[in-house]
């Protein structure tokens, strides 16, 4: 029994000095906030605050408009989810349960273009936009980010579709239900928790995204979202390490918030078609 | 089934209308988005335009393929990519498939652990991006002070005006970010081993090395070789953090296609040039993926 609990003191140690290092980065983010920004002008460096400056999120605040690109951010993640789900509910039940003709096909399609570069989009994306007069407003963002988004919640979707029991649907429509009554008042209800998983990651890859704000929002301040308000404050001449590290807390916190609640869907999420 | 055949939806005359209407609003949507603007990036790739426009068309022309393979420029962000894509994937999949061996042996709070390892997959790129760039800041960044500590350097590095340094700091940052994926993958590769696998090899005599090398393995290369394929096409077209990080400076040591091309379009305007770069961009990334997965379906069959 002594060696199985070398291995185990072994794999705690491991466990916690790897957790330590890959986890560091977080930390010192965390620690570079709360610091006077005298403290983080001096070597060696203090690893930890001798007295946390938490008043720097209030200034933050009130210095810079993150609360505006906080709100464009879940603005634009709120449209692009809602338009993402709005078709791929119906995308993602018609590949789980029709064979439709180019089904196959168009489900594949949909998979490979989460792969498309988006350098290469956005420049016929900005030609499209301005030509409607959509550069600098949020729809040039929320059509955009639905070009990351769709092919991630059909495929998530369908795949949740897939564990529903067909029997379910059957037994709605010996009732009398439509096809799509079937869809809505019965595998929808019993869909939630995957259509809530869902919705988050869409939320997610939305509020994270930063080519397409960055090329349609630049010259539109007011719209700004958090990601580019951020590396706008990064890009100053005198960088505040500890206020900027404040406003990247605070426009990371949701994401982390939606990463503990998520965490169990995350590998059918990040595994959906993958198979394939 | 059979005592309801009425209501079997892959009966074929239930195939066809309510499949397709489902089917309608994500295929304009694609269209629209996604198939319309490639088509148009292909187009203007043979045009020498300045900014897209959408009502005119120049003329057809190959002067922007002529010039990109002319020019060093295209062929140094090749090898920047290459170098890039090699390098992060490599240590993504190293880093991502130990934590996963790791996290996947029994103790207690494990399911804690496993949340811990795979964090930074949630940390935002951008966050990621400012919180490495502090960390290799030149004059009170942490790196410099640990590796004076380290005695490896008598004089501070210049992480982002030196090119071997600011490609470090690049490739440290990405790994960072793109570990966590691996790991996530590889361990649901793990979880899906049977266990009686291990148990019968050990039956028969096998060591924790034999086992390793001959169950394991082999049983998570599919998982990786996907998994892989994803990691590198997201090295590939990546913009966010090295356009945050770097903006694929300095002199161009950090700038990969995907940077060139934003860079053509957005920096100095030269669309038709810039869709050249992506589209060449695009035939690389669906070679890669392709190689990969025939050389991964080759394994296992």
């Amino acid at each position: 029994m002594t060696r199985r609990r070398l291995n185990i003191v072994l794999i705690y140690a491991g466990v916690v000095l790897t957790c330590a290092i890959l986890l560091f980065p977080i930390y010192w983010l965390v620690v570079t906030a709360l610091s006077k920004p005298i403290d983080l002008r001096v070597l060696p460096p203090n690893f930890w605050p001798e007295v946390p400056q938490w008043q720097v999120f209030g200034k933050v605040l009130g210095d810079r408009p993150l609360l505006l690109w906080l709100g464009n951010s879940t603005l634009a993640a709120a449209g692009a989810v809602t338009l993402s789900m709005s078709v791929s509910i119906f995308a993602g039940y018609s590949l789980s349960r029709f064979r439709v003709r180019g089904g196959q096909s168009l489900g594949l399609f949909i998979l490979t273009a989460k792969m498309l570069p988006a350098t290469l989009l956005v420049i016929p994306l900005f030609g499209i936009f301005r030509s409607v007069g959509l550069v600098g407003s949020l729809w040039s963002v929320i059509l955009a980010q639905a070009t990351l988004i769709v092919p991630f919640t059909t495929w998530m979707l369908k795949g949740y579709f897939d564990t529903i029991p067909r029997e379910l649907e059957q037994a709605a429509m010996v009732d009398g239900c439509s096809p799509l009554g079937a869809l809505f008042r019965v595998i929808l209800p019993v869909a939630t928790p995957g259509l809530a998983a869902t919705c988050l990651y869409g939320f997610v890859l939305s509020w994270s995204e930063y080519a397409y704000a960055r090329t349609f929002l630049t010259s539109a301040q007011g719209n700004w979202t958090a990601n580019l308000g951020l590396t706008t404050m990064k890009g100053e001449y005198v960088s505040d390490w500890n206020e900027i590290s404040a406003a990247a807390i605070m426009v990371a916190i949701p994401v982390l918030l939606i990463y503990l609640f998520l965490e169990r869907y995350l590998v059918s999420g990040l595994t959906a078609g993958a198979e394939k | 089934m059979s005592r309801l055949p009425l209501l079997d939806l892959a009966r074929p005359s239930r195939r066809h209308w309510l499949g397709y209407l489902l089917l309608a609003p994500a295929v304009v949507l694609i269209a629209l988005i996604i198939i319309y603007p490639l088509i148009v990036s292909f187009d203007i790739s043979f045009q020498k335009v300045d900014i897209v426009r959408l009502d005119r068309r120049a003329p057809f022309t190959l002067a922007n393929y002529q010039q990109l393979f002319g020019s060093a420029e295209f062929w140094m962000s090749c090898w920047v990519t290459l170098k890039l894509v090699v390098v992060v994937t490599a240590c993504c999949v190293a880093l991502g498939l130990a934590t996963a061996l790791l996290v996947n042996n029994r103790f207690r709070g494990r399911t804690v652990a496993r949340l811990l390892v795979a964090l930074p997959w949630a940390v935002p790129e951008i966050i990621a991006v400012v919180i490495f760039a502090w960390i290799f800041d030149s004059s009170f960044g942490l790196m410099n002070w640990l590796f004076f500590r380290l005695g490896l350097i008598n004089e501070t590095i210049n992480w982002f005006s030196d090119p071997n340094a600011a490609f470090v700091a690049v490739v440290v940052t990405m790994v960072w970010k793109g570990y966590p994926f691996v790991s996530i993958m590889a361990l649901a590769g793990l979880q899906s081993i049977p266990e009686d696998y291990y148990n019968a090899a050990r039956v028969d005599g096998a060591n924790a090395w034999n086992r390793f090398t001959n169950i394991t393995i082999p049983s998570l290369m599919p998982v990786l070789g996907v998994t892989m394929v994803l990691v590198l096409l997201w090295v590939f077209r990546d913009f966010s953090i090295i356009n945050v990080m770097t903006g694929g400076g300095p002199l161009k040591s950090t700038q990969t296609l995907s940077i060139m091309t934003y860079e053509h379009a957005f920096g100095f305007f030269k669309m038709g040039y810039a869709s050249a770069v992506g589209v060449v961009t695009l035939i690389f990334c669906v070679l890669a993926s392709l190689l990969m997965i025939g050389r991964k379906a080759d394994g296992i069959y």
